[in-house]
Formats: C-alpha cells, structure tokens, sequence
C-alpha cells in the first residue's frame, strides 16, 4: 500500500542537518583566511559560524530518533555500519560532523567565554575544569578536517532521498549537489542573518553576499538541469515531476522555492553586490533589507527540502 | 537432484483468479496482521465499453527480489536476504526509520504502529518450516499462486516458467523480483 | 499520531484494508502462539455457507489460530474461501450473542435483559403452550434454513403438532429442483470437471461459490478444457472469465433455451437414440417448438440468430460432454420453473445424461438413524394450503410468500407463534414491510442465532447457539457425483454462555412436556448415523479425518440401463410432464415475455459477492473491510441521463419500499437494470454496518414462481433520485 512514511520530522532534520554543515564550512574557510591577533570580517565570520553550527544539526538528530518507530533502538543504528546503506553512513557521518562542530566551537572561545564556562560548572562537575584548556591554535586543523565532513552531511541529506532508485522524483544525482549547495547557502543566509544585527557589518555581509550568490547561482543551474533532464528522461520521471509542473507542489516551487526562495534573495545581494564591485563604490546594507534576504533563503532551503520529501514519497514507479 | 541451495519464488496465474480475497483473509489469520494493513493486495481494473468489457484481478505481494532496494538501505541490517532467497524483517534489529518502504518499488512494506516496526510478505516462513505452503497459496480456489523452488527443475513452479510464457513486474527497478506472472 | 497518511490506493486490499482500519480488531492476539505454543490440528466442518467444505483448525493455546482447508474432501478440495477463513471471527467476535436474552422494550427496540437459560426456556415454553391452548398447535410458525443440526429443531416442531415448518428453499432453489425432479425424477449433479461446452444463466459461480462446481468451473474454462457461454445482464466475474457473455434481456433465457431446441431439433442433432430410449413426449416438444426460431428469439432475448444458431450446434456437437447448468438460487421470475424445465428438456434430447461431462444423479451413501420415540404426524392443514396451491411441490418446505400472506391475513387459520432456527427472514424475504407486518402480529417469537442479526433484533427470547467451531453436529452426506460423509466436531470449548441445537430443543422439549421424543444425546445420534459406514471405527475415522469419502466413485451410467425406471410418472425422463398438466401447469415449457420496466424505471437485480454470505457475514470485520456491499451498479448512460456520478448518493424507489444508496457507476451492467448486493442496510444495531448501504429486502416486490412457490426476487422495477 502507498503511504507517506516521511513527514515534518525529516524534513526539519534535513533542513538543520545542511544549516550546519553550510555555518560548518562558510566559518572553516573564513578562519584559513582571517589573521591571527588582527580583528578582520573573517574573524567574526567565523567565529559566529563556529558558535552556531553544533546546535541546528544536534536539534535535527533528536528529530529523527524521535521518527524512529522505536525511538528507544536507536543505538542500534551504531551496532552496525553498512556502507551500502546511506541512512548507516549517515548516522556515522553526523556523530563525527557533530564531535567536529563541538570540539570546533570550544576552540572559538575566547579565554573569558570559557573561564565563565568552567566557573558555572557545578561542584560535581568541577573536575572537568582541569579540560580548561586554550586550543585556538587547533582552529586551522579543526577547519580543514571539518570542512570535508561538513561537506559530507551537507551531500548526505540530498543521498539520503538520490539514492532511492524506486522514487522517480528523486533518482537523480543532482538532488545530491542540489541540496549541497541550499545548504551551504543556508549557512550563508544564517551568518547574514546573525551579522546583520550590528551596524557596522558591512565587510562581512560583502562577503558573505559574494559567497552567497556564488552558491545560490550554482543552485540555479542545478535545478534547471534537474527539470530538463526530468522532461527528457522516461515516462516514469516525466510523471513524477508533474507533482511540480501542474500538481500539488506547482506554487510552492515556483513561486514559493525558486521565486522568493532563490531569485529574490539573488536579485537583492546581487543589487547591492555589483555596484560595489564593479566600480568599487562603498558596500552599503540596509539592516532590515540583509535580515530579511536571509529569511527568504532559509526559508526557501526549507521549502526545498519539504518538496523533495513529499513529492518524493509520492512519486512512484508506472 | 544435485542439492542446489534452494531459491524460492512464486509464480501467478492471474488469469484463473476470481478476485475472492481468499489469499487476503488467510494471510491475515496466519499472519495476525491487523486490519489496518495487508501483506498481499489485488490489483483489479476492468476495461472497455459495454458490452466489450475485461476484467483482470491480480494478486501481489512482496516481489522477495534477488537485490532487495528495501535490503539496501536498511541501515541495521533487520533487513536481510536468507540463503533461500526469501527477504524477511528481523523485527529485532528493526528500528522502524521506514527508509526500507520508501525504498521498495512494489509498496509492499507497510509500517506497524502497534509494533513500531515493518513487515511485509516472507513466503510464510513460519508455515515452511512446518513443510506447509503459504496460507494464501494453500487456500485458494483457483490454485493462482504456485509456490516452489527455482532451483529445483522437477518442480510445478520450474515446469511452468520453462513451459509458459511470463513477466515481471517493473523489471526496471532492477531489484530481481521473485514473482513472475503467466500471460 | 498518523504520520501515515494514505494517497491514493494502488490495491484494493489495501484500500480494505483502509475501511477496515476504522473498524475493532477482534482475534486476540495477546494470545498469539510464542515459540513453544501447544498446537493442535482439528478437522471439523465450515458453516460460513451452504457448502459445507472440510476445514483444518489450528488451535495454538486453546485459541483457535487459523483455519486452513482439508484437501482430502473431493468437493472443497483445498480450497477454503475468505468467509471460510474468516470463520474464526465469528467466535472471537466480541459483539455475538453470549447468553440468552429477553426483550424489556418495544420489538425491535433494541432493549434485552440478559437471563439466565432455565428462565429463557421457561419463558418461551409457557409462551408456546398459551398458543397451543387458544390456537392448537398450527398456531405456531417453525422456519428454519439447512444446517446439520436443523433436524432436532424440525422435530421438536413435529412432535409439538404443528404442520407449519418453513424452510429456505422457496427462498432459493425449489424451482429448480422442482423442474429436474418432474424431468429426471432426481436433481442431477453437473460433471463441469468433464463438460466440454457449457452454458450458464445467471449462475455467478466464480462468484457464488459452490463447491465443487467452482473448482470445476475455473479448472475447465482457465485451462481451456470446456467452452463457457455464460448469460447474464451483469458483468460478473463469470462473465469475465467466460468465453463468450451475453447480457440478455432479463426474463428472457426461456426463450433463448426454446430456440436452442428449436434448431437443435429442427437439424436433427438431438442424441436420437438416447430419446427413444429414455424420454416421452419428443413429438409434443419438437411440435411445441417449432415457432421458436433463432430470429424469434433475437428478438426477445438481444442475442444474435447467428450466435444461436452457431452455440446451439457447438452444444449439440459437444453432447453428451454440454450441459446447461441448472444453477442453484433460481428465486428469479413467476415462471422460473418453465425456464428450469426447458433446459433440463434441452440438456435431455442431447444426450448429456449420466455420461462423463453431462449431468449425473448424485452419488449416495446411506445414514443410520437413531430410533426415537414416535410421535403423531401433525393432522391440521399447512397454513400455506400448499396442496391446494403447490400441489407439485414439496410439502415439507413450504411456500414462504404465500404463507407470509395467509398469516397476515390470519387464513385459513391464525398464526401467533413464531419459532426461527438459523435463519433471518427479515432480508431473506422480499417485502420487509410485509415480514414486519407478519412478525408484528405474532404473539411470540424465539430466534436461535449466533449474532444479533436483524431477525434476532426483533425477537421476544434468544437462544444464542454455539458457533459452528464450539460444538458438534450431527454428519452430514454431501451429495454429488463424489459424495462424501462430513463431520462437524467442536474446536474449542463455547467461550460463553451457549448451547447447540439439540441442548436448546431438549430445554425447550422438557418444559412441553415432549422430552421423551429428545431423550438421547448427540453421541448417540451420531453413533447411530455413522454405524452404516464401511469402516470398522467410523467414528474415530470421522475425528481424525473430518470426513469420509465413499469409494468407487464417479459412477457414470447407472441409470442407463433398459429396465431402469426413473422416479417420474412414466418411469421415463418426461419432456413432456403430465404431472404438470394434470395440475393445470404447461406440461411443455411455454415463454410469457416479462414486463419490462416503463421509461425511468429500472430492473432492480440482486445477487452475492465471493466474501458475503448472504445476509450473514456482512458483520465480520475481516470480510467487511473489503467493501460495505459496492453501492448501487448503473450503467453510465442511464447515470448520465439521470445526471449523477459515481459515488452519488441517490433514493430508490419500488413499490413496497424506500432506501438510499451511493451509485457505482459502470459499463458492466444493462442500461435497463440496476445491482445491489444481498445482504446490507441492517436494521440490528448491534451489527457494525447498521445503516450502511440499503437492503435489498426492503425493495423487492412479493412474487413467487406459480408452479414451485419459489420466490421471484427479479420482478421488481424501481425509480431513482439523485439525492
Ligand atoms: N433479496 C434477496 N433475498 C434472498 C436472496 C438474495 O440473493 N437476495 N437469496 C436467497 C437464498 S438463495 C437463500 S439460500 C436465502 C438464505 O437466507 P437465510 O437462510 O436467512 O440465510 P442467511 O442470511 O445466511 O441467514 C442465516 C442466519 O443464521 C444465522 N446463523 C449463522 N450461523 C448460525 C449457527 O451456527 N446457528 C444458528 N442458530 N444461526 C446461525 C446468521 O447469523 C443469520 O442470521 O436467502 C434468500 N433471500
Ligand atoms: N460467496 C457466496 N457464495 C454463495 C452464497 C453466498 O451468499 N455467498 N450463497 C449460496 C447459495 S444459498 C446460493 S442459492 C447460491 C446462489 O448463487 P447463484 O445461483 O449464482 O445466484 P446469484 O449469486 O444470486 O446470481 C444470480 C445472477 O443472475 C443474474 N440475473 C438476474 N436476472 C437474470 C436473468 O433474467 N437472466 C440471466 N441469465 N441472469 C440473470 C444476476 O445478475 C446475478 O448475477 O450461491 C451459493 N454460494
Ligand atoms: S484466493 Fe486466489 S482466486 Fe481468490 S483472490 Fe486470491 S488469488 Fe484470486
Ligand atoms: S518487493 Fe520490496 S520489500 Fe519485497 S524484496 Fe523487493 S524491495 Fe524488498
Ligand atoms: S524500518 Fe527497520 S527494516 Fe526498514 S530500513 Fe529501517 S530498520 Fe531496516
Ligand atoms: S506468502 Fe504468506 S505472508 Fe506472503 S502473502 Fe501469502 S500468506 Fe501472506
Ligand atoms: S465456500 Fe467458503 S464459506 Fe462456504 S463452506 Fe466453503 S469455505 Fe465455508
Ligand atoms: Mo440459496
């Protein structure tokens, strides 16, 4: 019998689990390039970026235990390791991004943040004080392990859903690169959303906008290709897509994902971008404008991941 | 006959069924699958215009496919082939993330709240061990299911696949599905 | 929580499955057998029908697990159907009758005060003998439907004195057997096993099943072994698996029959030898159908000449390996028998008699009989005055619908008793209004049943019997051209507060001061009945096998010999009936064109489903998940000039009733009639589906064949509203 087995649990656990990884990665190439003892934009990129990208994907695996259908089992996800099963690797691949994140953020505090860290410790706790160690020096090798795992969770979401040959909506290897790069934009967007708090962020938004649009550019010429390719591929797929060319997902991706999702947030950085670069005037931000650019695209990646679940599901063979 | 390891498969004479549900009750009783869910369903269609009208009933149920997709991506291993080809859930190592039914072509998996687990069709295992046939093939009035052994040539199912012709169903899954209909 | 939504459903199981989500799931699987269950196997014998197939119980820890087919009976085979499957539901059932009730309310209230059996029997004794005193004993009503144990209620109706026994074959299959009896002097088996050309009216055996006919049918026609024309106005599974299907004009099938004989005698292909040898009356006949020519027939019956003529050379070349299957439930139009007789005629003149592939007198093998104490044979009259008005049928059974209208009408004599075994009148007789009717002016009416059926629902005592896995009965012989001795041994022990037939008929006996008539027990009984067996120890035979099947069979030819003399007026098979003339009947079957319904009326058609019993099986959630009965079959032309669409809910209206019903539109029935299935539309409310979809019963006009008094449930025309 067909059902829809996955729901909004999933799809927040995918959509938190490519959060982080995109914080992961935007922060870990920020840190190769800020210098040390030298306040710069990458600095405070990457250090918020290090802040926050634990929380989202930890948030997201509590999700999918609790989707399990015996939550309680879960460990038996880590009796086993079957490299043919992507959901196996997956949960492996989370437990290293997630020591990776942690141990990454820890070594972003600043001697303050952590003395006050290990002051609130409990009596029982204090022990772990003599942990009360300074490892900024490891920040370069944390980033550059990091950045290949993040970039793994962040192509295991999309895996998760390609490698399942029986949902023509999915069986393709684009959806992989298709949500790689939602989530780094994401990560983007999360960062733009953090900084355009203070007033004067405008070297880090100027980044993170270039980093952005590069990324949401690149996103665009992965679904272009997903839907032509769909159009030529054989009946099965051309069905499935219909789910998104006249069927119940049509408004939410067109006008919700790719119009506000994706084009409006690109027109907007690149409105403010180019005019900067080209004849390198003064990056101007309006705060309220940045914030909400960056709703628009996490949003829009939420959608993204919403649609993919669904119509997936609904997808099926002949 | 050389003792070949067993392969067990199904052959359907869709034909000579009489859409009686028979198969769908026995399974039920045999299998204490509670009503919400069924492990073999019919697919009925008629077609034409009066008075130039066909009705075919086809009975189905997991395709015990030779590269499970449901295998696949079980990520415990609960999941598993046996030697004598049958796919079975052990409900043990099942954690119930349900990647198994996204993943089978046929929609043959279905997910028990009560048990928090998946099930589906295993060829009534428990029944063989007994030297019993599955329920739904036993007690079917028109004999549409013939069950046996791939491996054996002397057997009923083997005599027709070689004698008569028959299809798979969504080949293109390229799961080897075990259940192969006469036309 | 339903993170399982359902799309759209791939299978009809699963879309089943889907309705019967809703519904309580009753086997108790807290008992569902561990590793090391106790597991023991039971033969024994299915009541979910008439047809009595042989059944292994599988009984893991005292609960009866599953029930599985007994392949060493030649008539169910291996085969166990999906209501024969579901029997289990039946005793785990958590809605069946548990213990005797009394009604406190109004009939059909609905109000019951639990009692305990002695008070049951008391209260229906002295009931019955207030009767007795006011009207005699003809005053009470004692109708019952086939079963093992029917006998001991029969008895205890004739050792009370009252003539008045009804059962359901003038609900069924009277005509039929009476047509064949007045022809052969026996009604036949139908060797389909063999049969290479057979013709079916209306007979849905893929549908309703019948063992072994079914089997046979399926193996014949699948494999290709036997040509299958099959006429109905419907397009049923048999239909569907036919060679050829015709939707005749409903009515019609005499006048098809005639033309095959007329052409079939006109060309001389009838089997001359066998004629002259075993039949009267050819020249009557052939004279008789000289007018009833293919291009006639056309006419009538919306079949082709050319088809005519082409099926009836094909079915004479075929002769004696073509029969033109009786079919069973013949409650169809006025003059059903005249249609029955013609094909026994037809099947006679070629020749298909008592040969492989023809029809074959069934196979026997005699009972014992336990002797019991002999009572006086009720003296007063049947209230159906069924010499005067069926003098040619068969007297034990009754005329149901005749009798309905002479108690109404309280002649020849008052009625106010009312004794119900294993039977539900209320949807198994046209006219619901009038079975109302009939039951209100009852003074007291006891029903013996299993589950609250709507017969039960009006009762003023139930006995709750034992289902069919709790207790033992007395063996049954399955006719048929392989007989065979059944055994029905009880399962398990009764869950709850039941008793059997014959435990109820002795409570009952006691207090009428008749048991002297019932002093024995169902040991004994069977005892007596099995002794006869070729078997050195039948009884242990019986328990471990669950039946017995004689040896030696088929036996072809038996009555083929020069002094055999058949059970008939002449000793010979009778083309021509003189016992039929005699009563002023047409000893030649003779066609009346059935009315047709006016513009905007429709045929209302009735009919079963390979997983409903009846009226009786519809409250089994393993069976009605599948489907509440599939709505109202309409052609989509009459649909569209009546602007409704499939799932609409529209009012039909006949005559004598009202009911609503959603409309399922289709190709696969004439645009002159409209399907529903038997069966639905509960009045009980301690039925699951009370309410849901409409009643058949509620619809259908009185009507009932002249010469059998079967009844004639296809003679109702009705309206439809879309609503
Ligand atoms: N409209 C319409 N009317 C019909 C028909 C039709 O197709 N349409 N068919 C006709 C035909 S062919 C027939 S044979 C009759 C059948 O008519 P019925 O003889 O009334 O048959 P059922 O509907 O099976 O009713 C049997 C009753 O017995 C009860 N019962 C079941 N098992 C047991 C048991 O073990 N013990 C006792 N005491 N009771 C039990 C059931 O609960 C049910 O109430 O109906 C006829 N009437
Ligand atoms: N599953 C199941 N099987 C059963 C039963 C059951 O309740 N359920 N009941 C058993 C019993 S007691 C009986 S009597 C038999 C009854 O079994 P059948 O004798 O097959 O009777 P029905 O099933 O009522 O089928 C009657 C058919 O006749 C068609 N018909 C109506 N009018 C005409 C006409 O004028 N001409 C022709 N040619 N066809 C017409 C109807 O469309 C319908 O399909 O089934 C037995 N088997
Ligand atoms: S039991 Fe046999 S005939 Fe009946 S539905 Fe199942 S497969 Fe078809
Ligand atoms: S049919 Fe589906 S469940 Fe069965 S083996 Fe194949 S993939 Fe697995
Ligand atoms: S639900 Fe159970 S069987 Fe299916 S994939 Fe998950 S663990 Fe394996
Ligand atoms: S083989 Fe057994 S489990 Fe599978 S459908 Fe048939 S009865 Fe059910
Ligand atoms: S046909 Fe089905 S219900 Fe009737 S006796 Fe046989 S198994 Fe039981
Ligand atoms: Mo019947």
């Amino acid at each position: 019998m067909k059902t829809i087995e996955w729901g909004f649990l999933i799809v927040n656990y995918l959509f938190l689990g490519g959060l982080s990884a995109g914080l992961f990665f935007v922060s870990a190439l920020a840190t190769f390039l800020y210098k040390i003892d030298e306040p710069s934009p990458y600095t405070r990129i990457a250090r918020l970026g290090a802040y926050l990208a634990p929380w989202p994907v930890m948030i997201g695996c509590l999700l999918l235990i609790f989707d399990l259908g015996r939550w309680y089992h879960f460990y038996k996800l880590f009796l086993h390791l079957r490299l043919v099963s992507p959901m196996s690797i997956g949960s492996w691949l989370l437990v290293l991004f997630n020591l990776v994140a942690l141990v990454n953020c820890y070594a972003w505090l600043t001697d303050r943040q952590r003395n006050i860290l290990f002051g609130k410790l409990p009596s029982p706790l204090k022990f772990l004080s003599k942990f009360n160690y300074d490892i900024d020096h490891w920040r370069r090798w944390l980033a550059l392990a990091g950045i290949p795992v993040s970039v793994g969770v962040g192509i295991y979401t999309g895996v998760l859903l390609g490698a399942v040959q029986s949902r023509p909506f999915w069986n393709t290897n684009l959806v992989a690169q298709l949500f790689l790069f939602s989530a780094l934009s994401t990560g983007c967007a999360a960062l733009i959303l953090g900084l355009s708090g203070r007033k004067e962020s405008a070297r880090e938004l100027k980044l993170l906008y270039g980093l952005d649009t590069c990324f949401m550019v690149l996103e665009f010429f992965i679904v272009l290709p997903y839907l032509i390719h769909g159009q030529l591929s054989v009946q099965a797929v051309q069905d499935s897509l219909q789910l998104i060319l006249g069927g119940p997902f049509t408004i939410l991706f067109w006008v919700f994902f790719l119009g506000l999702g994706l084009f409006t947030p690109l027109v907007i950085e690149l409105r403010e971008l180019v005019p900067a670069i080209v004849s390198n005037r003064e990056f101007h931000y309006h705060r309220f404008v940045a914030a909400s650019t960056a709703l628009l695209i996490l949003g829009g990646g939420f959608l993204l991941r919403y649609i993919f679940v669904f119509a997936g599901q609904m997808s099926s063979m002949q | 006959m050389a003792a070949r390891p067993k392969r067990y498969a199904m052959v359907v004479d869709s034909k000579k069924c009489i859409n009686c549900k028979a198969c769908v009750v026995a399974c039920r009783a045999e299998n204490s699958v509670p009503l919400a869910y069924s492990r073999p369903w019919m697919n009925e269609e008629t077609r034409g215009v009066w008075p130039k009208l066909m009705a075919t009933f086809q009975p189905e149920q997991c395709h015990q496919c030779a590269h499970p997709a449901c295998v696949r991506v079980c990520p415990t291993g609960a999941s598993h082939s046996r030697s004598d080809g049958i796919v079975v859930v052990n409900e043990a190592d099942c954690v119930g993330c349900r990647y198994c039914i996204i993943a089978c072509p046929y929609n043959a998996r279905f997910f028990r709240e009560d048990k928090g687990v998946v099930e589906k069709c295993d060829f009534c295992v428990k029944r063989l061990e007994r030297g019993a046939l599955p329920a739904c093939v036993e007690t079917c009035p028109s004999q549409v299911r013939v069950f046996g052994d791939l491996n054996d040539p002397g057997s009923k199912l083997a005599q027709l696949l070689s004698s008569r012709e028959h299809r798979l169903k969504k080949p293109e899954a390229g799961t080897g599905p075990q259940i192969y209909y006469l036309i | 929580m339903d993170r399982r939504k359902f799309l759209k459903f791939s299978a009809g199981g699963a879309a089943g499955a889907a309705i019967g989500a809703s519904l309580a799931y009753v086997k108790p699987f807290s008992h569902a057998p561990e590793k090391q269950a106790e597991r023991v196997e039971v033969p024994t014998t299915c009541e979910m029908c008439v047809n009595k197939c042989s059944v292994i119980a599988v009984v893991e820890n005292g609960v009866i697990h599953k029930l599985n087919p007994n392949p060493e009976n030649p008539k169910s085979r291996g085969m166990l159907c999906a209501r024969g499957n579901a029997g289990l539901q039946q005793v785990y059932d958590p809605a069946r009758l548990k213990r005797p009730l009394l009604r406190v309310g109004e009939r059909g209230e609905g109000k019951w005060k639990p009692v305990s059996w002695d008070e049951a029997f008391d209260f229906a004794a002295q009931k019955l003998s207030a009767v007795k005193e006011k009207y005699g004993p003809q005053g009470t009503l004692w109708s019952s439907t086939e079963s093992f144990q029917e006998v001991f209620f029969k008895n205890l109706a004739l050792s009370f004195g009252s003539p008045n026994i009804v059962r359901h074959a003038t609900l069924c299959l009277s005509s039929v057997n009476l047509a064949y009896s007045l022809t052969f002097g026996t009604v036949p088996a139908f060797d389909l096993a063999n049969s290479k050309y057979i013709i079916i009216s209306g007979a849905n055996r893929m549908e309703s099943l019948i063992t072994p006919d079914t089997m046979d049918l399926i193996d014949s026609t699948m494999e290709r072994k036997a040509r299958l024309i099959y006429l109905d106005p419907r397009f049923t599974v048999t239909a569907s698996k036919a060679d050829e299907w015709y939707p005749i004009r409903p009515g019609s099938d005499t006048a098809f029959i005639l033309a095959l004989l007329h052409v079939i005698i006109s060309e001389n292909r009838y089997d001359k030898e066998f004629v002259a040898n075993y039949t009267v009356g050819f020249d009557k006949l052939a004279e008789h159908v000289k007018p009833f020519t293919p291009e006639w027939a056309a006419a009538e019956t919306e079949i082709s000449a050319t088809d005519i003529v082409r099926i009836a050379r094909e079915f004479s070349d075929a002769a004696p390996r073509a029969v033109y299957y009786a079919g069973r439930r013949s409650s169809w139009y006025r003059d059903d028998l005249q249609m029955r007789r013609a094909q026994a005629v037809l099947n006679a003149i070629v020749g298909s008699w008592d040969r492989e592939g023809g029809l074959v007198p069934n196979g026997k093998i005699a009972l014992g009989e336990l002797p019991v104490f002999p009572w006086d044979d009720p003296t007063a009259p049947r209230v159906d005055e069924m010499d005067k008005n069926f003098p040619l049928a068969a007297k034990g059974d009754g005329a149901y619908l005749k009798l309905r209208e002479n108690v109404i009408a309280g002649t020849p004599y008052p009625v106010k008793a009312w004794m119900i075994h294993k039977q539900d009148p209320l949807n198994a007789l046209p006219d619901q209004a009038r079975t109302l009717e009939m039951l209100q002016q009852m003074d007291f009416i006891g029903v013996t049943d299993i589950q609250m059926s709507d017969i039960a629902w009006y009762a003023d005592v139930l006995f709750p019997e034992s289902t069919y896995l709790e207790r033992t009965d007395p063996v049954e012989v399955l006719n048929g051209i392989r007989p065979v001795v059944v055994y029905r041994q009880a399962v398990i022990k009764p869950l709850h507060d039941t008793k059997t037939t014959l435990e109820i008929v002795q409570g009952l006996a006691k207090r009428l001061g008749l048991s002297q008539y019932f002093d024995y027990t169902i040991e004994k009984w069977i005892d007596a009945e099995v002794k006869e067996l070729p078997l050195e120890t039948p009884l242990e035979h019986l328990k471990r096998h669950g039946l017995y099947v004689a040896p030696d069979f088929p036996k072809y030819g038996t009555t083929l010999t020069p002094d055999h003399r058949f059970i008939t007026k002449s000793g010979k098979i009778e083309l021509f009936s003189d016992r039929l003339l005699e009563s002023g009947y047409d000893p030649l079957p003779v066609y009346h064109a059935p009315a047709q319904p006016s513009a905007g009326k429709y045929r209302l058609l009735v009919g079963r489903k390979a997983y409903f019993t009846h009226a009786n099986s519809n409250n089994n959630p393993w069976l009605n998940s599948f489907d509440h009965g599939d709505g109202l079959w309409l052609h989509t032309q009459s649909a569209r000039s009546l602007g409704v669409d499939n799932g609409d809910t529209v009012e039909i209206s006949s005559n004598v009733g009202k009911a609503q019903l959603k409309v399922r539109v289709t190709e696969g029935i004439r645009p002159d009639c409209v399907f529903m299935l038997h069966g639905f539309g509960k009045r009980s409310k301690w039925q699951r589906l009370a309410g849901a979809g409409a009643c058949d019963a509620q619809l259908l006009e009185t009507a009932w064949d002249k010469v059998s008094g079967n009844s004639a449930l296809h003679e109702t025309f009705v309206s439809l509203r879309k609503v």
